[in-house]
């Protein structure tokens, strides 16, 4: 056990885990956290509090995570290099472990371009894999520098993965580097390309890759056939099988559509040998996830039967 | 790097005229034939020949999620994704190897200097043209020490 987080505990005890994901607000408002909270609390395990996602300026990701414990949640913090240098990155790390955060996930960033700072200067200090590995060298004991750390220190660490982005080997080596600078879970984009996952999933047990680390499939439920596109044509990386467009084209009542494709493609993710849990991202529409949740089967969600505390460094 | 190397660069770093020269020569070829972005601690070794921080995002380890479906950058549409370049280069070359390298964070105290000296200097790593990685070379510097344990032990 390295953090003792329960998304931890619970992943190495083998349940089959469920994320969520929440923005934090594009304000000071703390209650929106809060009545976000509601839709997350007892439905999922660990929810995501992205980081000034698409560039958009929004509350830190570490100060919502902290709100989002006290809403009675538990929170996976998302990191990224754009906005941050490395001093930045471990002193906020610091500052959520010390407020009980036990959970990061480290990105690169969405670049300025796209958000409403197009004019901002960005940082990549890091890149998301040397971030993981400063967050795995905190763990053992010092900081990226080198120097050590005067006190206990363990976050259970997450990377993110695109099983549908070009070319394909190129993200398998990638992956690797995540797993070896010390990754524990990865997260990958959301599925709306079947055949393509199964065959990103079948390369990634062929590099024994599932045995090291926790993969949690993305999911994402979606309103409207405009969204649908807008992710197909605006979102580089995203792969949109035409089927799930047509469907959402020809439905009545596209967000019941919405939700019975999300169901089924989270129904298919459960039973793809590797796959060890959900990554829930409903954008902006965050109310739904209770649903979704049960509607998979997946409630009751488990309670961890061990106990958090003091963990040894005991890799995954 | 040999004793006999660090001295030389050694010479070079006690008289600034010599490494600025040593740098100008260096930045102007490899300006010329890499379009090198003079970050002083050059990995055109591992990435078939091709600079990575041509990135946006200066990305040293491979590829963000934003390449797109024909290949180009999520921030300039008009160009290829660098890590698509190096990935296709290192694939026709053989050198696919080579990508497995982990790449430490970066000094930015190195940036406008001579990547030559600093190697020769033992700054930063010894660049070769073996298409192999050298053990080790995968992993960050403090879990490569506990893989040479392990296999010794």
């Amino acid at each position: 056990m390295v953090s003792g987080s329960r998304l931890e505990r619970l992943l190495r005890e083998g349940h089959f885990v469920v994320c969520g994901e929440m923005s934090p607000p594009q304000g000071a408002d703390k209650e929106t956290i809060f009545r976000k909270c509601e839709y997350f609390r007892n439905y999922v395990d660990a929810v995501n509090l992205t980081d000034n996602q698409t560039a958009i300026v929004r509350m830190s990701s570490a100060m919502s995570s902290v709100f989002a414990l006290a809403g009675g949640c538990e929170p996976i913090m998302q990191m990224t290099c754009r906005d941050r240098n490395r001093l930045a990155q471990q002193s906020e790390i610091l500052g959520a472990y010390a407020a009980g955060v036990l959970n990061i996930l480290c990105l690169t960033g969405d670049y300025m371009k796209f958000g409403n700072h197009p004019d901002a200067k960005g940082c990549f200090d890091l890149d998301s894999v040397q971030l993981i590995y400063a967050v795995s060298e905190m763990n053992a004991g010092r900081f990226v520098c080198g120097e050590e750390m005067k006190s206990p220190f363990g976050m259970f660490i997450g990377g993110a993965a695109n099983p549908f982005a070009e070319p394909m080997k190129m993200r398998l080596i990638r992956l690797g580097k995540k797993i070896r600078a010390g990754a524990h879970f990865i997260q990958t984009q959301p599925v709306f390309d079947i055949p393509r996952f199964e065959k990103w999933m079948s390369a990634v047990r062929d590099e024994g890759y599932d045995q090291q680390v926790f993969i949690l499939a993305g999911v994402m439920p979606v309103r409207s056939v405009k969204a649908l596109l807008y992710m197909k044509n605006e979102v580089p990386g995203v792969r949109i099988a035409d089927e799930y467009i047509k469907r959402m084209e020809s439905a009545k009542d596209p967000k019941e559509e919405g939700v019975a494709m999300c169901v089924e493609i989270m129904k298919y993710l459960m039973q793809v040998p590797g796959v060890r849990g959900i990554h829930i991202m409903p954008v902006m529409w965050e109310s739904i996830t209770p649903r979704i949740v049960e509607e998979a089967g997946l409630l009751p969600r488990p309670e961890p039967k061990t106990s958090g505390g003091e963990g040894s460094d005991e890799q995954a | 790097m040999s004793r006999l190397s660090e001295r030389v660069a050694g010479f070079f770093d006690r008289h600034p005229l010599l490494s600025k020269g040593a740098w100008l020569a260096e930045i102007i070829v490899k300006k010329a034939l890499f379009r090198c972005q003079d970050c002083g601690q050059c990995v055109l070794s591992y990435n078939a020949f091709t600079c990575c921080m041509r990135c946006p995002k200066e990305m040293r380890n491979g590829p963000c999620g934003g390449t797109r479906e024909d290949g180009h950058c999520e921030v300039y549409p008009e160009r290829y994704c660098i890590w698509w370049l190096i990935y296709e280069r290192s694939r026709k070359l053989r050198r696919l190897d080579k990508l497995r390298k982990f790449h430490i964070p970066v000094d930015r105290r190195l940036q406008h200097t001579s990547a030559w000296l600093n190697m020769f200097a033992g700054r930063i790593e010894p660049l070769t043209l073996s298409a192999r990685l050298k053990p080790g070379e995968e992993y960050p510097p403090r879990r490569a020490k506990e893989e040479e344990k392990k296999s010794e032990g």
